[in-house]
């Protein structure tokens, strides 16, 4: 790996350096408004005015490869963002719906996140930044990250073709993963030398505390327990649609078999006797946990959706990595790994079978 | 329909076999007179690859007693690979219903076109088995 050391207050130069010199036709940033971080497009680097404040900042509004699903367009695009966003952008390569040609995906350290709106209203406590033994004073405090984020194993930049990795202080590392990502760096005249970061001690201890509070959620595991945990879902299809790995351009759900009404729910009724209304939940999530089975990043982008507050995360990624486990697959890792159901051993599996 | 005393109780299954060689060994079975349990409403593919997993859960979610799949043996699909890609989806979805507790009520098979005894001797224990399990709880409920 090939990188350069840099300090935050070069970050913005960077990010425009980017722009002024061709590398990427836009970005899609990390963009502070006040105490809230969101996203922009940008096309003109003299917009890029808040990088310093807002490229870390522990606060997630939405899963930034969403922002950018289906653009398969001819125009480079950069986007900068937390490493399960890259992560899920590195998964909509695979399933088609970027073009890696068209993208430099730019992953940063992450420390777990608070739900933009948490972080908005507690902006004066937590900060532009923040590590973690931050996170955990302010946890003493009652402010807790995100459920997705306390299990999330992956919060060091480790994908994508470029990595900002956050150092001691005011100290960062910039370096490229791909050849893409060192031209890039390259282009940008940073002298590049070779860089090991050495993380895989902070790597192994961010883990163990992510299984170890993986371990104590609550675990959903009989029929009756889904059906509970679903009970208030009203069927909105909002995680569905914040989720950046759901791709269908026509959901199954919105159609008739999928979104039953008037007669065809009639039928239903006259089948059953009597159908729940709103109907559905628990084919809707099961046919959709099935769906993201391989691909689910864990964002918990699914649960801060929710208008319900039904704590999703409990269920998507908790279970999504029970099948990834059987095929070893880590979803966003690697550009050119076969995404499971696309590839096959001839012998293999057979005790799934039975 | 919970109140059904075990021994009376006929579960109904809901089957899905590839044209090419489960639903031959069913035809075979039928053709040589082999016995097997008429619990089973089958539903023929074109291959294994056309198993949707939806389809597995629509059936248990609508209250059938049980669900297999069966098709051509791996490395024998009529289409070369589909039953390779069919294996995966199969252990997907299985992982999922394990997970919940259904995982018992889908069955999955692999019987070629002249296994015509084994397609009976597999519906007979099928059967067997998904009486154990007792009815669907699914049947009774408002979802
Ligand atoms: S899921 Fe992981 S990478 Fe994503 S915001 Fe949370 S801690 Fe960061
Ligand atoms: S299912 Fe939820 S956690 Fe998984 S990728 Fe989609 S939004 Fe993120
Ligand atoms: S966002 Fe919440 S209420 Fe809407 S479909 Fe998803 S789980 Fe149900
Ligand atoms: S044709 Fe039978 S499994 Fe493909």
């Amino acid at each position: 790996m090939k990188g350069a050391e840099l300090k935050h207050g070069d970050l913005e130069g960077l990010l425009k350096g980017l722009l002024d010199k061709g590398v990427v036709d836009c970005l899609v940033v990390p963009h502070r408004a006040g105490k809230s971080v969101s996203y922009m497009l940008v096309t003109d680097a003299d917009k890029i005015e808040s990088a310093a404040s807002a490229l870390f900042a522990p606060s997630f509004s939405v899963n930034a490869a969403n922002l950018v699903k289906g653009w398969t367009i001819k125009e480079k695009v950069g986007v900068v963002a937390k490493p399960c966003e890259i992560r899920a952008a590195v998964e909509l390569i695979k399933l088609k719906q970027l073009d890696n040609e068209s993208v430099l995906l730019i992953a940063t350290d992450c420390s777990g996140a608070y739900t933009n709106q948490v972080y908005t209203e507690h902006y004066a406590e937590i900060g532009d930044q923040a590590d973690s033994a931050k996170i955990k004073e302010l946890e003493g405090k009652g402010l807790t990250i995100r459920e997705s984020c306390a299990i999330c194993e992956n919060r060091l930049a480790d994908v994508g073709d470029i990595i900002i990795a956050t150092g001691a202080g005011d100290d960062l590392v910039v370096a490229g993963l791909t050849e893409k990502g060192e031209e890039a760096l390259t282009t940008l005249e940073l002298s590049l030398e070779d860089k090991d970061l050495e993380r895989a001690a902070e790597k192994e201890e961010i883990a163990a505390e992510a299984k170890a509070k993986l371990a104590s959620l609550p675990e959903l595991s009989s029929l009756d327990a889904l059906e509970e945990f679903l009970q208030d879902c009203i069927v909105c299809k909002n995680c569905r649609d914040m989720c950046p790995v759901c791709y269908c351009k026509e959901c199954f759900f919105e159609q008739p078999l999928g979104d039953p009404a008037g007669g065809d729910l009639l039928n239903l009724a006259v089948l059953r006797g009597a159908v729940g209304l709103p109907t559905g939940q628990l084919f809707y999530h099961l046919t959709r946990v099935y769906h993201v089975s391989t691909t689910c990043v864990g964002c918990g982008a699914c649960e801060d959706a929710c208008p319900k507050d039904i704590p999703l995360t409990r269920f998507y990624p908790v279970i999504t990595q029970k099948v990834q486990e059987i095929f070893k697959y880590e979803p966003g890792k690697d550009v050119d790994e076969p995404l499971p159901f696309t590839a096959y051993e001839e012998e293999e599996l057979e005790e799934c079978l039975r | 329909m919970g109140e059904e005393a075990k021994e009376e109780f006929e579960p109904k299954v809901v089957g899905f076999t590839c044209n090419w060689c489960t639903y031959a060994a069913a035809d075979l079975a039928g053709t040589s007179r082999k016995k097997y349990p008429p619990n089973s409403r089958i539903i023929r593919l074109m291959c294994s690859a056309r198993l949707d997993p939806m389809f597995v859960l629509k059936v248990l979610l609508n209250g059938a007693d049980g669900v297999f799949f069966s098709g051509c043996h791996p490395g024998e699909c009529h289409y070369i690979k589909g039953n390779f890609y069919a294996r995966r989806r199969i252990a997907a979805i299985r992982t999922i219903l394990k997970q919940f507790g259904l995982d018992d009520r889908f069955k999955s098979y692999w019987i070629s076109a002249s296994e015509g005894e084994k397609f009976a001797n597999t519906m007979k224990s099928l059967t067997e088995e998904v009486k154990q399990l007792g009815p669907n709880p699914m049947r009774g409920k408002i979802i």
